[in-house]
């Protein structure tokens, strides 16, 4: 074993956040915020820049527009965007935009890659529906071939962005004949298509997701992601990136950082409270704990390797310390601990805590449940055989 | 001892959730929470059931209940996730009916709904520290932080440096800043420049209203997290996944079997601590423990109901939100679980007497 860094990586690291030190206004900072990731005219100009330099595309194969890298640098990336709090394109880039270079012909890749990575496309995922959530295989919204189109009925819950989106990412059923897994494959529908209906869904955090209602709505066969019924491995490839990103280390570190310094700054009495200092030791314990997990998870796919009970484990770990500092950094502070960001000047760093521990529950069950990661590390990890 | 509800009590809960059911729907309650605003119809209807008057004795014109019965309506208003000053206007009118000095007046105004008396009790960044408010020639100044219903009370019963005193909040020399808060509750800081004060009790009221204060905290958690768990049972019951109902599966079961022990176990030291202050018996560390518990539970159990409903959880169409936003807010009013377990260890039993 061995834990150093090769010092390529490691000028990477600096570079990137030189770079982000220097990007990073407030007007930057506040559009983000005020988005909830569906991004704006700052962010948009941000992304080129990323684009400019390489990085929004560096891992992708070269001749897919990339530059091969190996996939410690987006783990990287990820981990110095989330610490700073920076917009680096949404799961439009984390998941689809991979989706795409694996299982995409020349065609689609030709016509989708390029607004990708210069941030003029963006991909709401629509795999969920009302009666498909974490038996997703039993979706059933309907695609029927009719001549060279496919003809979409149905509905999806939780399509986020489709109201700010340029394509939705679709799975369907295209057999309804075969065994639920087997019928199913992703088609890409812009958004614009004519019976696609959106309708927001507002959340306790503060943003929104949406419903998305399809009535006769005809898209080209051609838009069809890797073969007619071949959707169900495109899925499962997807959610794995999915969930690198659900398990990123940055913003959590980050959380801890914000709290030690406002304690510093403004609550010192408590930096000197053994009490206070052991729940700090604790927190960066578990950070710590949860760092291994997601750094050996990315190593496995940085090797070529899939991850799987790995994978899970550093989803449950990430997600449920995200509840865990959110709701130790409350505890901490108190009273002001509760003060959301309309509070203003009152609340301690922008009301960070109180924002994540409200939108904490989403990752648990987001990207697959925290329960089903759970008997994937038990039957992938462990080797039990399901009852 | 008896470790169920009386009758009585039994019929008085189930008069007060229906009432609640019937009377406060939860549209409105949205719009209060955007507003800003508390419960102002809800309050009339307080006073005109003649809940306060539990609060009471007979001599003020009140029905007599115990500690117990006034927990149980505070319970029930936080289960419907009802915005009205109920804990802060139990925790005052009964430490001003116990320790008051005077205040028949003010105790019939609580229950003629003329007068809505709220505590004004922390100065710091979190809910520790005594006071340092102080009066002088019958006029007070100072500020307190973290005033919940600070803005529309008649009154804050404000802890000074040498007990309790009242000041009327609706003059000038009263400012209130409302601070918005993960609870969605009104809340404010305030400021007292020379704002005319009446002494009504000691430091023994100020330290009762304390422990009071954590009780009938530890209900209002308690209320919260019971509708969360009923919520959380019907719909795993309903929610079908894989072709059969979600609550069949293990994992579902073992987290609401988790979301119940914690309820139970917190509602027992509740209602304990309740119990033991109307016999005079309570200490500040039994009341701190009672609500390091429901501080403890509030994240758990809600964080747990909202891995159980999934998506259809955070929408705010639905209604768990109120339980697990006002949940942590409780859980950090009156001491979080940090500041109520620094109390705990201050007066820890090396040998402590168990049963
Ligand atoms: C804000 C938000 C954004 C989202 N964005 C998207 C998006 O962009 N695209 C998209 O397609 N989806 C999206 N989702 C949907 C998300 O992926 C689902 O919520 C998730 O898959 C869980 O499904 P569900 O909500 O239907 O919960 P359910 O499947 O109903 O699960 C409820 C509970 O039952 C448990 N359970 C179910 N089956 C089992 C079992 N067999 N064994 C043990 N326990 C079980 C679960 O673990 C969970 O605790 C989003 C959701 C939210 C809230």
């Amino acid at each position: 074993m061995e834990f150093e860094w090769d010092a390529e990586y490691a000028d990477f690291r600096r570079e990137l956040r030189a770079f982000i030190q220097d990007r990073r206004t407030p007007e930057l900072l506040a559009e983000y915020a005020a988005t909830y990731g569906s991004g704006g005219p700052l962010i948009g100009a941000f992304h080129r820049e990323l684009d400019e330099r390489g990085w929004m595309r560096m891992c992708w194969p070269v001749e897919n527009g990339g530059e091969g890298r190996n996939l410690l640098y987006q783990y990287i990336f990820v981990e110095e965007m989330e610490y700073y709090g920076m917009p680096y394109g949404n799961l439009t880039y984390t998941s689809i935009a991979p989706s795409i270079v694996a299982f995409g012909s020349d065609a689609q890749k030709a016509e989708w890659l390029p607004g990708i990575y210069r941030g003029e496309y963006c991909f709401a995922i629509g795999y969920s529906e009302p009666n498909a959530g974490t038996d997703l295989a039993s979706l059933r919204t309907r695609a029927e071939l009719d001549g060279d189109e496919y003809v979409i009925n149905g509905q999806k819950i939780w399509t986020s962005l489709a109201d700010v989106s340029t394509h939705i990412w679709l799975a369907v059923r295209t057999d309804p004949d075969a065994r639920k897994h087997a019928g199913v494959s992703i088609i890409v529908v812009p958004t614009d298509t004519p019976g696609v209906t959106i309708r927001p869904l507002y959340t306790m955090y503060g943003g929104h997701t949406c419903e998305t209602f399809y009535d006769d709505v005809r898209v080209p066969a051609a838009n069809v992601v890797g073969g007619v019924n071949q959707g169900w491995g495109i899925v499962m490839h997807a959610l794995n990136h999915e969930r690198v990103g659900l398990a990123a280390v940055g913003a959590l570190a980050r959380l801890y950082d914000q709290l030690v310094a406002h304690l510093r700054d403004r609550r010192p009495e408590k930096l000197e409270d053994p009490v206070a200092r052991r729940r700090l030791a604790e927190l960066e314990l578990d950070i710590r704990e949860h760092r291994a997990l997601a750094l050996r998870n990315a190593w496995i796919i940085s090797r070529g390797g899939t991850p799987i009970a790995e994978a899970s484990m550093a989803k449950i770990s990430g997600t449920e310390l995200r509840t865990r500092i959110a709701n130790v950094s409350m505890d901490l502070l108190g009273r002001e601990g509760g003060l959301s960001v309309d509070s203003g000047a009152a609340a301690p760093y922008e009301g960070r805590a109180e924002f994540n521990f409200r939108l904490s529950p989403i990752f648990r069950f987001g990207g697959g449940t925290n329960e089903v990661q759970r008997d994937i590390v038990a039957a992938a990890g462990l080797g039990l055989a399901r009852g | 001892m008896d470790l169920e509800l009386t009758e009585t009590q039994l019929l008085l809960q189930e008069a007060v959730r229906s009432y609640l059911e019937r009377e406060v729907p939860y549209d409105r309650i949205r719009e209060q929470e955007k507003a800003g605003t508390s419960d102002a119809v809800l309050w009339k209807g307080i006073v005109d059931q003649g809940w306060l008057g539990l609060l009471f004795s007979e001599e003020n014109g009140g029905a007599g209940g115990s500690l117990v019965d006034v927990g149980l309506v505070v319970e029930e208003i936080a289960r419907r996730a009802a915005i009205v000053p109920i804990l802060e206007v139990a925790a005052v009118g009964h430490v001003l009916e116990r320790c008051g000095e005077d205040v028949s007046d003010l105790l019939a105004a609580i229950q003629a709904g003329e007068a809505v008396p709220v505590p004004a009790v922390w100065e710091g960044a979190g809910s520790e520290g005594a006071p340092s408010v102080a009066v002088r020639d019958g006029v007070l100044r100072g500020e307190k932080h973290f005033v919940d219903y600070g803005q529309s009370a008649t009154h804050h019963v404000v802890a000074a440096l040498d007990g309790l005193y009242v000041v009327d909040a609706r003059t000038p020399e009263v400012t209130t800043t409302p601070l918005r808060s993960i609870g969605r509750t009104p809340l404010c800081h305030v400021r007292y420049e020379g704002v005319p004060a009446r002494r009504v009790a000691g430091l023994e009221a100020s330290a009762l209203l304390v422990r009071l204060g954590r009780s009938l905290s530890a209900v209002q958690i308690v209320g919260g997290l019971q509708q969360a768990l009923d919520m959380t049972v019907e719909y795993v019951k309903v929610r079908k996944q894989f072709g059969v109902a979600i609550g069949s599966f293990q994992a579902v079961r073992h987290h609401a079997a988790n979301m119940a022990i914690r309820v139970a176990s917190t509602r027992l030291l509740a209602y304990e601590t309740l119990d033991a202050i109307d016999r005079g018996v309570a200490s500040d560390a039994q009341a701190a423990l009672a609500k390091a518990s429901a501080s403890r539970a509030a994240p758990e159990v809600t964080m747990l109901a909202h891995q159980l409903h999934g998506g259809n959880g955070v929408i705010e169409e639905n209604d768990l939100y109120f339980y697990t936003l006002r949940a942590k807010e409780q859980s950090l009013a009156w001491g979080s679980f940090d500041e109520c377990m620094a109390v705990v260890a201050g007066q820890v039993h090396v040998e402590p007497d168990w049963f």
